[in-house]
């Protein structure tokens, strides 16, 4: 049966071409579904799920599913948020255990509805999976818990090897696409967590392109990040999620990526990772590794 | 034996997809694992394979239909 597109949103680029094997996948939600957890590759339905489930990797989104901002980019739910599960820390350590993850990305929705805005939840997560995995590398994606200086100490001091906050855009697009967060809070935030946490701890960013940003803008963003000295950057494609979503701009080519990792590794990047499938923990194990066998 | 192809759920959020365009024809050999067709999700292109070794007998759907979850898409002559 035919039927009228209902989006207008522009044909899609060969590179979005991504295998799903339904078995693997289906065996990894089961496991997921059956521990009652979330992850940010099925809530944002990322294109990459297919791979990562299929080799058995995932990230974890906990205090979901449902978020208490709306930014314009984002397919996670935004709504009305329920109760802190306190057993939801153990459930992930016991995942990351029985996934036998060596590296484990921990992610949350926006909490601005709890007193802590969530950092306790990270900290009991970061220790629960360090109790039932001592040998699991652990990175944090955190929301900005509002510049909360209190809130990044709690996280800090827990000790995770990477913590990461996503800038997500160039400086002029960013009130277009995130709610209640600004880009001078979110590098104040990557400022004072690589101010304060120890020198082992990575502290990493990522952006999405083709939101409309120009070569300069992004540059900027890069000069700003290094100037605090942020240590990992990751460049991907935008892909909007519907039509309600914030309007694509481009499908940036692949040239303009190499171009932004030459110019990001010149800044003095540790590791940067710039492709169109990019995602903020797609492929993390690899890239600490690399950092770490430097 | 003729074996039915139905859509696989390929994206976790929704179960309608636009279906992309046919990897093998009819009368094609068809491998465990060759990609069979491709359909447009939200967020990505899914090459879909084959589970099943044979020939490809009938395709049931063409590009830019909309197809549901569990739709027959394709028909494979086995053994």
């Amino acid at each position: 049966m035919k039927t009228e597109r209902e989006t207008t949103a522009p044909v899609k680029p060969n590179w979005l071409k991504v295998t799903y094997d339904q078995k693997k996948v289906d065996k990894m939600t089961d496991l997921l579904s059956g521990l009652n957890l979330n992850t940010v590759c099925a809530e944002a339905n990322c294109p990459n799920l297919g791979e990562c489930f299929g080799s058995g990797s995932a990230s974890f989104i906990i205090l979901g599913p449902n978020c208490t901002r709306a930014c314009r980019f984002c397919d996670i739910p935004h709504g009305h948020p329920k109760a802190v599960d306190l057993l939801e820390p153990l459930r992930v350590a016991q995942a990351t255990k029985k996934l036998g993850l060596t590296h484990v990305v921990v992610t949350s929705v926006d909490r601005d509805d709890l007193p802590d805005l969530g950092a306790d939840q990270f900290v009991r997560t970061i220790n629960a999976i360090k109790k039932l995995n001592p040998n699991t590398t652990i990175e944090v994606l955190t929301p900005d818990f509002q510049g909360h200086e209190d809130c990044l100490d709690k996280v800090i001091a827990a000790g995770p090897d990477v913590f990461n906050h996503n800038m997500e855009t160039v400086r002029s697009i960013t009130p277009k696409v995130r709610n209640r967060a600004t880009y001078d809070t979110s590098l104040h935030v990557l400022k004072y967590v690589k101010e304060h946490a120890p020198k082992t701890m990575y502290v990493k960013t990522g952006i999405m392109l083709g939101l409309g940003e120009t070569d300069d803008e992004v540059y900027q963003l890069m000069d700003d990040l290094r100037a605090i000295d942020v240590d990992f950057l990751t460049i991907g494609q935008y892909v909007q999620p519907g039509p309600k979503n914030y309007t694509l701009r481009e499908w940036v080519p692949m040239k303009r990526y190499q171009e932004y990792y030459k110019q990001a590794m010149k800044r003095g990047f540790k590791f940067v990772a710039s492709s169109p499938l990019v995602r903020s923990s797609y492929k993390a194990k690899e890239e600490l590794e690399a950092v770490e066998n430097q | 034996m003729i074996k039915e192809v139905h859509m696989p759920k390929l994206s976790p959020k929704s179960d309608e997809y636009f279906f992309g365009k046919w990897d093998k024809q009819p009368g094609d050999t068809v491998k465990t694992g060759d990609v069979l067709f491709e359909v447009e999700t939200e967020k990505a292109i899914s090459q879909v394979e084959s589970q099943e070794d044979g020939i490809l007998k009938a395709q049931e759907v063409a590009t830019g239909d909309a197809t549901k979850v569990g739709d027959l898409v394709a028909k494979i002559e086995v053994g």
